[in-house]
């Protein structure tokens, strides 16, 4: 086993892989206490269909890099969607439904309609489910990826304390006087970026599993907010390696391996709870 | 806090740095490989094809056949299905020495493993990747 690992090291795509993946692990756990904190774990559901709807746009127009379209784009909704009031007429809730599932469909409806590539199916297959996009990853892909991700968890760091009072109160901080609009406007953007990220390694309907799972996971074994972000972060770091190893040895689809890891963590972690009360 | 994730960050950082360009192995046995990984090599060939020319390449899968109806010019292929049965990929291959299709080869999609030289040619303004001077056995003999 040790010496199949050795052999598939020696390809660079995999050690990129591995690489990225555990870099968007760790950025998308961070996010991922706050989110389910905040009671907005189906956000990452609702953008990362969003991006995909981006992706298939950017594909009709043949955009070089879609990135640059995908992004914006999807840190654009992740502002409306998290600035979306108790006023508004659709609410926080249906309006991501309705944003998730229009995307999707838009987007899917668009690729058979306009899409120029000979392989459709493989296309909205990796796009959705990951496949193996984690493992085609270009140099450029590489450094962008993990200059986003460290930009990520260096933004993480710097408001800590700003993110951790946001989460739990935001009438008690909006009282001492913290700007709660433009920290909810900077988990947003992260958000929007950790999942334009994460598509690569687990695919458009994975990601939620990504960001939730560790998080799930850590609350079972801790209490308080700075544990629970520490656990939830090693946490995925270990999954996500763990998953792609076994993905890559065994041949299964790299972005359900994960998430089929991080569920097993999540129930262990629940029968650790249990035994230790 | 602050010192536990930049611990963490520095880990998978040091971890890219292991990142460095290796030198591409001689032969590439792309039967000896996982599906997936299978995957993404056959990708990295077509992307990067100058990379692997004149490499002794073997592979697995399922035979391909096709004829230009107009030139008449026959292609075989191996075509190696993936982990998600999404995304196949295959490579051509020429059969080296003196063979006719289709009494000299078997039966559409049946298992066999083929050796030959990596390289590409250009068709109609297109790049195609091949493996010329091959030699094709059934299953994975």
């Amino acid at each position: 086993m040790i010496q199949t690992i050795q052999q598939y090291l020696q390809f660079p795509f995999v050690r990129y892989a591995l690489v990225v993946g555990t870099l968007i692990a760790l950025c998308s756990s961070l996010l991922g206490v706050t989110l389910v904190l905040k009671r907005f774990s189906f956000i990452g559901d609702g953008l990362s269909h969003v991006a995909f709807g981006a992706m298939a746009i950017a594909g009709v127009l043949n955009v070089t890099n879609d990135m640059l379209f995908v992004m914006p784009v999807t840190v654009l909704c992740a502002i409306l969607l998290l600035r979306t009031g108790k006023n508004a007429r659709v609410k926080g809730d249906a309006a991501i439904a309705m944003i998730s599932v229009g995307a999707l469909a838009i987007g899917y409806l668009l690729l058979n309609l306009f899409s120029t590539s000979s392989n459709l199916s493989g296309d909205v297959c990796s796009t959705l489910f990951g496949s193996t996009s984690i493992l085609t990853l270009t140099k450029a892909e590489v450094w962008l990826c993990a200059a986003l991700s460290v930009i990520v968890v260096a933004l993480f760091v710097l408001f800590y304390n700003k993110i951790f009072a946001v989460t739990f109160d935001e009438d008690f901080s909006r009282a001492v006087g913290t700007r709660v609009e433009s920290y909810n406007l900077l988990i947003a953007v992260v958000i929007a970026v950790i999942i334009v990220l994460a598509m690569n390694l687990v695919g458009s309907l994975l990601i939620s599993a990504l960001i939730i799972f560790p998080a799930l996971s850590a609350m079972r074994l801790f209490r308080s907010f700075r544990s629970v972000t520490v656990c939830s972060a090693a946490l995925s770091v270990v999954c996500a390696l763990l998953g792609m190893l076994i993905s890559i040895v065994g041949g299964t689809p790299v972005g359900s391996t994960i998430v089929a890891v991080d569920i097993a963590v999540y129930f262990l972690c629940a029968a650790l709870e249990y035994f230790k009360r | 806090m602050k010192r536990a994730f930049l611990i963490l960050l520095c880990l998978t950082l040091l971890s890219a740095g292991a990142a460095a360009e290796s030198p591409s192995p001689i032969d590439i046995d792309l039967a000896s490989l996982s599906g997936t990984v299978v995957y993404a090599q056959v990708y990295d060939m077509v992307m990067e094809p100058e990379l692997y020319e004149g490499l002794v390449v073997r592979m697995r899968g399922g035979l391909s056949y096709f004829q230009d109806p107009d030139t008449k010019q026959e292609y075989f292929a191996a075509i190696i299905a993936d982990a998600t049965a999404c995304c196949s990929q295959g490579i051509e291959f020429v059969w080296a020495g003196e063979h006719t299709y289709p009494d000299d080869y078997p039966p559409l999609g049946t298992e066999i493993t083929v050796t030959g030289i990596f390289g590409t040619y250009e068709e109609n303004g297109l790049t195609y990747l091949q493996l010329t001077d091959a030699e094709m056995t059934l299953g994975g003999e």
